[in-house]
């Protein structure tokens, strides 16, 4: 049948699809909101024209979402994750011995640690020592896989201290660290790398001291968690000298706190962790967790930062005081770490 | 010349490397959902998602930024891997037989819990085998694999509007099968 008014039916086909594309931007948008961890109500208190429609198609897909929100098994997924470790280092591997042997030497790590080696052992032969060398053995040139790119200095620095709770009835808490994960706030992506100091005896980092662990280069840009995945941790108490079960509350230790690294400055994120005790006098356990009161990170310009004259003024020091130790230069007073030589 | 081309392209893979591996944490779980969803088994899902990463790890020379995301190229080899899934296992449209036991199979969390979660997702995968094949892909890659329709329409190989149409068409259907009212 013919339109009454031809114009009509032009316009009609023209407009109804815009709509209804429209409509599909709108909940596509919404979408992406409840992805983002947005509740129905608050999106649909943008769309008042569309609420009727919207709301049960917001609720379909929060059903369908949690539907599925299981976690792999944990299993498989280290044993995949083991089999695409060993997949890339038999891949580079494979590409190293295709290199001419002069290659080779330059980026084989030990070739590198012997030269090094070389190099200050020659300077602290002729010159002494000086703490603008230690840049050199910046730590993170071994991490495999999943690594950031490091070079000497670097503009990130990654410590670990410990708040005063239970450490008192200890002789010393060794806490194994394998590895640690930052997560970038733009688009969730990790940056992993394994520390050089892979333990630290947390009754030595009480307070506002801390142990640095990792030094390197990573992206700039902004974080919002940092896990801490920890191998073990062996606890000896004073009163009997013997070694006591430390719980942890998971295989890693996990912080929510947003926290920027730029490219012109040198990031130190303190991470704190604390050993408190559980039970009772009769039945004392003991746990470790993070403490997020006392975790934070802090800026400092990049060149006074590698050896600072001063402390420095820092931002975001969590209230911790500023002469916490922030640099492999610093503090004659800070512990001497226990190292776990990564270095093949 | 060709030394500065091949010192290029050396480098890219090496960041591409480093890209790929930073992706595994996240995204393996994602993948293993996605796959869940297509396939019907949980145990499937998981090995699957760890082929994805051995496959990406082999294609890397293949992979070139252009716009494609690292993520969404994963998706779109999982897709691949799910396809030959489905068709070494003769499955026209996954039967989920078994899927929500396997499912919950080895979680540790409360029976309880467990058995709310093993019936809503028993609910919500029979609704989804009534999508269409490419309605359950964007439901697949935008709600469990996290992806903006931009990077489905990339995988897919459809125009935006395209994906955004199906994705609506997609949860109106499921509204409607699962019954969820205004």
């Amino acid at each position: 049948m013919q339109s009454p008014h031809p114009r009509w039916e032009r316009v009609r086909v023209r407009v109804i699809p815009k709509m209804a594309d429209n409509f599909d931007q709108t909940l596509d948008r919404c979408l992406d909101r409840i992805r983002s961890g947005e509740d129905i109500e608050s999106i649909l208190a943008d769309y008042p024209g569309d609420t009727i429609r919207l709301r049960p198609l917001l609720r379909t897909t929060v059903e369908t979402v949690q539907a599925y929100s299981y976690s792999p098994a944990a299993g498989a997924k280290r044993d995949a994750r083991e089999r695409f470790t060993a997949a890339l280092t038999e891949l580079r591997e494979t590409r190293r011995q295709k290199q001419p042997w002069f290659k080779r030497a330059f980026v084989r790590p030990a070739t590198w640690a012997a030269v090094a080696t070389l190099v200050v052992a020659i300077v602290v032969a002729f010159v002494g020592v000086r703490p603008a060398l230690s840049p050199l053995f910046s730590p993170g040139s071994q991490v495999l896989p999943i690594a950031p790119v490091t070079s000497a200095g670097g503009n990130f620095a990654f410590l670990i201290s410990d708040e005063v709770n239970a450490i008192a009835d200890f002789e010393s808490v060794i806490v194994g660290i394998d590895r640690i994960g930052l997560q970038r706030q733009d688009d969730g992506k990790w940056i992993e790398f394994k520390p050089e100091i892979a333990e630290v005896d947390l009754t030595q980092v009480p307070g506002d001291a801390v142990q640095e662990v990792w030094r390197g280069e990573i992206p700039s840009g902004e974080f919002r968690q940092v896990f801490v995945y920890v191998d073990n941790v062996t606890g000896v108490l004073k009163a009997t000298g013997r070694t006591t079960e430390i719980k942890l509350p998971a295989s890693k230790l996990h912080l929510s706190l947003p926290f920027a690294v730029t490219d012109d400055s040198v990031t130190s994120f303190t991470y704190d962790m604390t050993v408190f005790g559980t039970g009772n006098e009769r039945n004392q356990k003991y746990m470790l967790k993070p403490q997020i009161g006392e975790s934070g990170a802090r800026q400092d310009p990049r060149q006074q930062k590698e050896y600072p004259a001063d402390k420095g003024t820092g931002n975001g020091n969590n209230g911790k005081s500023d002469d916490r130790n922030t640099s492999p230069g610093r503090p004659a007073s800070l512990p001497t770490p226990t190292r776990k030589n990564n270095k093949e | 010349m060709s030394t500065s081309r091949d010192r290029d392209k050396a480098e890219a893979r090496a960041r591409y490397e480093i890209e790929l591996a930073s992706l595994y944490e996240e995204y393996y779980d994602r993948i293993a959902r996605y796959a869940c969803v297509h396939i019907g088994d949980r145990c499937d899902a998981e090995d699957l998602a760890g082929d994805v990463f051995l496959k990406a790890l082999k294609s890397l020379d293949s992979y070139e930024e252009r716009g494609v995301p690292m993520q969404a190229w994963l998706f779109r080899i999982a897709h691949n891997l799910v396809v030959d899934y489905l068709r070494k296992k003769t499955k026209a449209i996954p039967s989920y037989a078994g899927t929500v036991e396997n499912a919950f199979q080895q979680a540790d969390a409360d029976p309880e819990l467990m058995a709310e979660q093993s019936i809503r997702m028993e609910k919500v995968t029979r609704a989804m085998v009534q999508l269409t094949a490419d309605q359950r892909q964007v439901v697949g890659l935008r709600f469990l694999g996290g992806l903006s329709s931009k990077e489905v329409a990339q995988i897919m190989k459809k125009s935006d509007g395209a994906v955004r149409e199906m994705q609506r068409a997609a949860v109106e259907r499921l509204r409607n099968i699962l019954a969820i009212e205004g």
